[in-house]
C-alpha cells in the first residue's frame, strides 16, 4: 500500500487481530508496547520534546512571555540573547521567543486537527466502505481514488488558493489531503477482519451491523489507522507551515511559523540566525514527530 | 499481464473525469469574480459584465463544465486571462522545466538512497544501520522551504558558488543540462527537493533490500559462501521492482508539489505557474494548470504500476 | 502535440542522466555585446503585445521600451518631477472652433520596427483597437486595461497623413492625460497576425528605443537596441535589455549579490546595507506616489472633519521613515511642496496634543475605527509593519484601532465597490499614483467619482471642490487650470478625504559596474542612458 501524501511505502504490520475481537485482544500485547517503548531512550528524547512545545503553545497566555504584537521600531531584529528577549526580535521589534510560542498554536492547530478530522471521517468512511462491501464501497472508494490522483501539496495548494487564506480555509484543505489515505487503510483493515470467522459467528447470533462494527470491527481497525495518523501530524506540520510560507495559511499578525519564516526572509542579511528560528521550529517539530510514530511503529511491531 | 495493463489504463479514465470536477468544482467555490482581476478599479458594471459574457463565466454552470472538459479532452484549456497565451502551452512547457528538477532530485536522491539504504540493510541493527535510519527521518522531516533558503545564503550569496535563482541565460528554451554553465542554476534547487524523497527511498531501499537478504535464495547463497557484493547484487536485484515503484511515485509527488522550491528558486515550471494563477485570480491557468499536474500524476501512477507488474507479477494493484 | 510534449519532457530526464556523466566544466562563452539584465518585482512578464498588464511597471519596462505613446514622459532630469513630453504627437492642443476636438499633430520620419509607416492611419487604427469593439485589430482584455482612460472618449478620425483628430464626449480641458500611456504597435504587424494577438505577441513591434528579440514566458524578455529610434538621444547605449521577473524581493537581492542581475527594483530596505557593502549603489527619488487611508466620510467616525483631522495629527511621520530605513518622505498632504498642484497647502505634521484636542471636540473617546488593510500589493511598500505602526500611533491619541487584514486582490475590490458594499470598515489603506491631476484629485476627491463609478471608496463630499472640478474641466487654459487645481488641493488637504503617511522613495540596486542611470521622479524610467561595464 502507499502513502498519498508521502508516497511512502506503509510497511505497518499491525497486531494481530486475534478472534474475539477488541476486548479479548491480549493485554500482553499493548503491555508489551509500554515496554519497548519505556526502553526506546531515543523515542522518549522525541516524545518529551513534542509534549514540551504542546504544553508551551497551550499555556502560552500564563507563561508571563512578553507580549508577541507589541511592535517596537527601536528594537527591531536584535540578536539573540539581547535584553529582554530571550531570542531577539522580529522585523517589528515583536519578542522572538513569544512569538514562536504563540507561533506554535497555529503552527500545531495546523499540524494535529485536521489529522484528527481525516482520521474520524476518514476512518469512519473506510469502515463503512469495508463493512458493506458492492455498491458501498464502490462508491466510497471510487471517490477517494479521484482524490488520491491530486499530490498532497497540489490538493492543499489548490484548495486553499481558490478558497482564499485564512486557518479555516488551511484547516479544510489539509483535512481533505489526509482523508483518502486514512480512509483506505480503515477500509483494506475492515476488509481483512470482515472475512474472520467470529465476524459471521456475531451475525449469527443475530448482532446487528452497527453492534458488530462497534464491538469488532472498531478496535481492531484502530490501531493500524491512528499508528498511521500520528506518522501524519509532521506532514501536515510541514504541509500547514508551508502554505502559511506561501501566503495562503495563517494571516498576519498572528504569530505562525510558516508565517513568520516568510516575512523574516525579508532581513536573512541582517540577521540570518534569527530570520532561521522559524524554520528550525517546524523542523524540530516535524522531526519529533516524526520519531514518535517510527518509535510507535517499532513497538507495535511484534515481529521485531 | 495484458489484460491487466489494459483494465489499469481504463481505469484511469473515470478517475480523470473525477479530477476534472473537482477541479472545476473548486473554481466554482472560488469567491471573487475573475473578470475584477482584469480591470481597472473604476470600471463600470457594463465592462465587467462585457469580459465576463466574452469568456463564457455568464452561462449555466453546467454548461461551462460541458464545454471545458470538451474542450479539455482535444488539448485546448482555454486561454489565460492574464498573458492570453493558450494554457496548455505554458503548461506544458512549465512542466518540461519541473521535470527537469524533480527528474534530478529523484535520481540524486536515489543515488544516494541506494548506497546508504543498502549499507544499513546489510548491517541492520548496527549503528551504520541507525545512523542511516536517523538520517532518512531528518530528511522527511526538513521543511524543504527553509533549507532552500539557508542553501541560497550559504552558497549563492556568502560563497558565491552558485546562482541564486532563475534558469540561467539561455532559459528554458534551449536549457542543456550538459552545459555547465547552465546546470548550475539547477543545483541548489535539485538538492533542496531531493532531500525528502531521499529519505523516503533510503527507507524502502533498506526495507526491501533487507527482506530480500532475508529470503531463503539468498541465505542459501550465503551459506555457500558466496563474497557480501555478490550476494549483495541479487539482493538489489530481488528488491529492484519495489525500489522503481517508489522512486516513480516520489517523481509524481515532486512534479506536482514543487510550489514551494520554484517560489524560492523563481524557477520557471508549473509551481511557480500556480502560485501566479492563484495570486492573480487567473482562473483558466488555474484550472488547467491543477488539471495538467494531477493527470500527469495519474499517468505517473499508471506507469509505474505496469512497469512494477512487468517486473514482478506479484504486485497487482486494483 | 501532447505526445511531442511528452517525449521532450522524457528526453529532459534523460539527457539529465547524461549530464550526470558529462560534468564537463566548459567555460562560459564571452560576451562581445552589451547586456543590462533587470530584476522586476512583477511576477510574471507584463504583457508585451501592445498595453502591459501589472500596473505601471509593466508600462515602465515594457511599454516604454518597445512602444511609445502620443504622448511620452521626458524622464532625462532627476531633480523636478518628470513632465509630459511630445512622443509620436509632436504637438496637441484643442481645436478652437470645438471644444471637444482635439488635434494631435504627429511626428512625421517615424518608422515602426517592421518598416511599418507611422501615421494619422496608424494612429487612428490604435485608438480604434481600444476602444470600438466591432474592429477587427480590437483587443477586449487591453481595452479592459485602458478603460479607465477611455470613457470620455467619443471617436477620432484622419485630418490629414499627419494630423489626427480625437473627439471627446463632453469638453474636457484634461483630455491629454488619457493619452500618455496609450502604446502605439504597428498596424502591418497586426495585421500580419491576422489580428490574433497572441500571434502578435511572437513577434511585437513598435517604434520604441528596443526591438523584440525573444521571449521566454514567466522567466525573461529579451530585447534589443533599435539603432534607427527617432529619438537620437535616447539610442541605447547597450545592446540587449533582458528583463526578468522576480517577485521576491530576497530573490532579487540575492541575484544582484550573485552577478545574475545588473539593475533591481526594490529591495527590501533591510538589505541595503548588505547590498552597499558588495558594492552595489542604490539609487532613491521621490515619484508621484502617496501611501494613505481613504476614509469612510459617510458612516461612523470619520464623518467627522475633525476627526480625519485628529488622525492626520496623531501621524509621527518621521518615525515611520526611520523605520523604513529612510526610503520614504513624510506626506502630509496629496501633493509634496514640489508640486506645481501644491498651491500654499498646509500639510499636516505630528501634533499629538491637537489631535487629542480635535478629538474631545468631536466627542469621540475612545474612538473605535476598523481599518481595511492587505498584506502585500504594487506600492504598498511594507503594509504589515507600516500599518502596525501606525495602529500604535493612531492608539497613542485616543484611537482604538482594529486592523482587518485581508488579500490584495480582496482589497482592490473592497476599494473598487465602495463603502456601501462594506459599511464596516471605517477606512481602507491604499496606494494613489498621483501622476496626472486627473488619477490624483478628479477621480478620488469628487461627488462625481463616488465608488463604484470612480475612484472615491469613503463618497468624501465638498462642494466647492466639486464646483472648481467642473471649473478646471472647462479651463483650456494651462496655467489657469492649474491655479484651479491648486486651489482644490488646498482645500482637500484642510478638509482631508484621506490619512495621508509616506511617499516610497523607490529605491533600486545597480550593480558596481552599471553607469550612466538617471533615476526620473516618476513611475516610469529610462534605461536607454546606461553602460553596463
Amino acid at each position: 500500500m502507499t502513502d498519498i501524501t508521502t508516497g511512502n511505502t506503509i510497511t505497518f504490520q499491525g497486531p494481530p487481530a486475534v478472534s474475539g475481537g477488541a476486548e479479548a485482544r491480549s493485554r500482553g500485547y499493548w503491555a508489551g508496547v509500554a515496554r519497548r517503548l519505556r526502553h526506546d531512550r531515543f523515542t522518549l528524547f522525541f516524545l518529551a520534546l513534542a509534549l514540551l512545545i504542546i504544553l508551551g503553545a497551550l499555556i502560552a497566555p500564563w507563561l508571563g512571555l512578553p507580549d508577541p504584537f507589541q511592535t517596537s521600531m527601536a528594537r527591531r531584529l536584535k540578536p539573540i540573547g539581547f535584553k529582554g528577549h530571550l531570542l531577539g526580535t522580529d522585523e517589528l521589534g515583536r519578542d522572538l521567543f513569544s512569538r514562536l510560542v504563540y507561533g506554535g498554536r497555529t503552527s500545531l492547530l495546523l499540524g494535529i486537527v485536521p489529522v484528527v478530522l481525516a482520521t474520524l471521517i476518514g476512518g469512519l468512511l473506510g469502515v463503512v466502505a469495508g463493512f458493506f462491501g458492492r455498491g458501498v464501497n464502490m462508491l466510497i472508494m471510487r471517490v477517494m481514488d479521484v482524490f488520491y490522483a491530486f499530490p498532497s501539496v497540489l490538493l492543499a495548494v489548490a484548495i486553499s488558493g481558490t478558497l482564499g487564506g485564512g486557518i479555516l480555509n488551511g484547516l479544510i484543505a489539509l483535512t481533505l489531503v489526509f482523508i483518502p489515505s486514512l480512509c483506505r487503510i480503515a477500509e483494506s483493515a475492515t476488509v481483512q477482519i470482515r472475512a474472520l470467522d467470529y465476524i459471521e459467528a456475531a451475525r449469527a447470533t443475530g448482532a446487528s451491523n452497527w453492534s458488530i462494527i462497534r464491538t469488532h470491527v472498531i478496535g481492531n481497525v484502530l490501531t493500524p489507522v491512528v499508528v498511521y495518523a500520528s506518522s501524519l501530524i509532521s506532514v501536515a506540520v510541514l504541509l500547514g507551515a508551508g502554505l502559511s510560507f506561501l501566503g495562503l495559511g495563517v494571516e498576519p499578525p498572528t504569530p505562525d511559523w510558516g508565517q513568520m519564516l516568510s516575512s523574516l526572509r525579508q532581513s536573512i542579511y541582517v540577521q540570518p540566525l534569527i530570520c532561521a528560528l522559524p524554520g528550525l521550529a517546524i523542523f524540530l517539530t516535524s522531526l519529533s514527530f516524526n520519531f514518535i510514530s517510527d518509535g510507535l511503529r517499532r513497538a507495535m511491531d511484534v515481529k521485531a | 499481464m495484458i489484460g491487466y495493463i489494459i483494465k489499469r489504463m481504463l481505469y484511469i479514465i473515470p478517475v480523470c473525469l473525477g479530477v476534472t470536477a473537482v477541479c472545476f468544482a473548486l473554481m466554482y467555490l472560488a469567491p471573487g469574480d475573475p473578470a475584477q482581476a482584469l480591470l481597472p478599479p473604476d470600471a463600470t458594471p457594463e465592462d465587467a459584465a462585457y469580459l465576463l459574457r466574452l469568456y463564457g463565466f455568464d452561462q449555466p454552470v453546467w454548461v461551462q463544465y460541458g464545454r471545458w472538459v470538451l474542450r479539455a479532452a482535444s488539448g485546448d484549456l482555454g486561454v489565460s486571462l492574464q498573458s492570453q497565451r493558450p494554457v496548455f502551452r505554458e503548461v506544458m512547457s512549465a512542466l518540461g522545466n519541473t521535470a527537469v528538477l524533480s527528474a534530478g532530485a529523484v535520481l540524486l536522491a536515489f543515488v544516494l538512497a541506494f548506497i546508504l539504504g543498502t549499507v544499513a540493510a546489510y548491517n541492520i541493527g548496527s549503528r551504520i544501520d541507525q545512523a542511516s535510519t536517523t538520517l532518512s527521518i531528518t530528511g522527511v522531516s526538513v521543511p524543504n522551504y527553509w533549507l532552500g533558503i539557508v542553501l541560497v545564503i550559504v552558497f549563492a550569496v556568502e560563497l558565491g558558488w552558485l546562482p541564486a535563482a532563475g534558469m540561467g541565460s539561455a532559459g528554458s528554451d534551449s536549457f542543456s543540462l550538459t552545459d555547465w554553465a547552465q546546470l548550475r542554476y539547477a543545483i541548489l534547487p535539485i538538492i533542496t527537493m531531493s532531500v525528502l524523497p531521499l529519505g523516503i527511498i533510503m527507507r524502502s531501499v533498506r526495507a526491501s533490500v533487507a527482506e530480500a537478504l532475508g529470503q531463503e535464495s539468498i541465505q542459501l547463497l550465503r551459506a555457500k559462501g558466496l563474497p557480501p557484493y555478490a550476494i549483495l547484487t541479487h539482493a538489489v536485484k530481488n528488491a529492484f521492482p519495489q525500489i522503481l515503484a517508489v522512486m516513480g511515485l516520489q517523481f509524481g509527488f515532486l512534479v506536482g508539489g514543487s510550489i514551494l522550491v520554484e517560489t524560492i528558486f523563481n524557477w520557471p515550471g508549473t509551481g511557480f505557474l500556480l502560485g501566479k494563477a492563484i495570486l492573480t485570480r487567473d482562473v483558466p491557468l488555474l484550472q488547467g494548470t491543477i488539471l495538467v499536474l494531477s493527470i500527469s500524476f495519474v499517468i505517473i501512477n499508471l506507469v509505474v504500476d505496469v512497469l512494477q507488474s512487468i517486473f514482478d507479477p506479484r504486485v497487482r494493484r486494483t | 502535440m501532447k505526445n511531442n510534449e511528452i517525449t521532450w519532457g522524457l528526453k529532459r530526464s534523460a539527457s539529465l542522466l547524461a549530464a550526470g556523466l558529462l560534468l564537463a566544466l566548459s567555460a562560459n562563452a564571452a560576451k562581445a555585446e552589451s547586456v543590462l539584465r533587470v530584476g522586476m518585482t512583477v511576477s510574471d512578464i507584463p504583457d508585451w503585445s501592445g498595453q502591459p498588464d501589472q500596473g505601471y511597471e509593466g508600462a515602465r519596462f515594457v511599454g516604454w521600451s518597445l512602444y511609445d505613446s502620443l504622448i511620452n514622459w521626458d524622464l532625462s532630469r532627476s531633480d523636478i518631477e518628470a513632465r509630459m513630453a511630445p512622443g509620436l504627437a509632436t504637438e496637441w492642443a484643442v481645436d478652437p472652433q470645438n471644444d471637444k476636438r482635439w488635434i494631435f499633430k504627429l511626428r512625421q520620419g517615424v518608422k515602426f520596427h517592421d518598416s511599418c509607416e507611422w501615421n494619422a492611419k496608424s494612429a487612428l487604427w490604435n485608438i480604434e483597437r481600444l476602444t470600438v469593439q466591432t474592429v477587427p485589430q480590437f483587443n477586449p482584455v487591453q481595452y479592459a486595461r485602458q478603460r479607465s482612460r477611455t470613457g470620455n472618449l467619443d471617436r477620432a478620425e484622419v485630418v490629414d497623413d499627419y494630423t489626427l483628430a480625437i473627439y471627446s464626449k463632453t469638453p474636457d480641458a484634461l483630455f491629454p492625460y488619457n493619452f500618455y500611456n496609450w502604446f502605439m504597435i504597428s498596424p502591418c504587424a497586426g495585421e500580419a497576425a491576422k489580428y490574433d494577438y497572441s500571434e502578435f505577441a511572437k513577434h511585437p513591434v513598435g517604434t520604441g528605443p528596443y526591438k523584440f528579440d525573444k521571449v521566454n514566458p514567466r522567466e525573461r524578455l529579451e530585447l534589443v537596441k533599435n539603432a534607427e529610434y527617432w529619438d537620437k538621444k535616447r539610442i541605447p547605449r547597450h545592446d540587449r535589455l533582458v528583463l526578468l521577473p522576480m517577485p521576491e524581493s530576497t530573490t532579487r537581492t540575492a541575484a544582484l549579490l550573485s552577478g545574475q542581475a545588473d539593475f533591481i527594483e526594490a529591495p527590501a530596505p533591510d538589505m541595503i546595507d548588505r547590498l552597499k557593502e558588495s558594492g552595489a549603489q542604490i539609487y532613491t527619488n521621490e515619484y508621484p506616489h502617496v501611501w494613505v487611508y481613504a476614509f469612510n466620510t459617510r458612516k461612523g467616525p470619520f464623518s467627522n472633519v475633525k476627526v480625519r483631522q485628529a488622525a492626520n495629527y496623531a501621524i509621527n511621520r518621521e518615525e515611520m521613515v526611520e523605520m523604513l530605513n529612510g526610503l520614504a518622505v513624510a506626506a502630509g498632504s496629496t501633493y509634496s511642496e514640489k508640486s506645481p498642484f501644491f498651491g500654499g497647502a498646509k500639510p499636516y505634521d505630528y501634533q499629538p496634543e491637537k489631535a487629542k484636542a480635535l478629538l474631545r471636540e468631536a466627542n469621540c473617546s475612545p474612538c473605535e475605527i476598523r481599518i481595511a488593510m492587505s498584506n502585500s500589493g504594487s506600492g504598498m511598500m511594507q503594509p504589515l509593519s507600516m500599518n502596525e505602526l501606525v495602529k500604535e500611533q493612531l492608539e497613542q491619541v485616543g484611537f482604538k484601532v482594529t486592523l482587518s487584514v485581508v488579500d490584495w486582490n480582496s482589497i482592490m475590490s473592497i476599494s473598487q465597490k465602495g463603502w456601501e458594499a462594506n459599511p464596516d470598515y471605517d477606512a481602507v489603506n491604499g496606494a494613489n499614483p498621483i501622476i496626472d491631476p486627473v488619477s490624483a484629485i478628479f477621480r478620488r476627491y469628487t461627488t462625481a467619482s463616488n465608488a463604484p463609478q470612480g475612484l472615491n471608496w469613503g463618497w468624501y463630499n465638498n462642494a466647492k471642490v466639486d464646483e472648481l472640478a467642473k471649473q478646471a474641466q472647462q479651463t483650456f487654459d494651462v496655467g489657469k487650470q492649474t491655479e484651479i487645481i491648486s486651489e482644490m488641493h488646498r482645500l482637500t488637504t484642510e478638509d482631508p478625504p484621506l490619512l495621508f503617511v509616506v511617499r516610497d522613495l523607490n529605491p533600486r540596486a545597480l550593480g558596481p559596474n552599471v553607469k550612466g542611470f538617471v533615476q526620473a521622479q516618476s513611475w516610469f524610467q529610462d534605461l536607454t542612458p546606461i553602460t553596463v561595464e
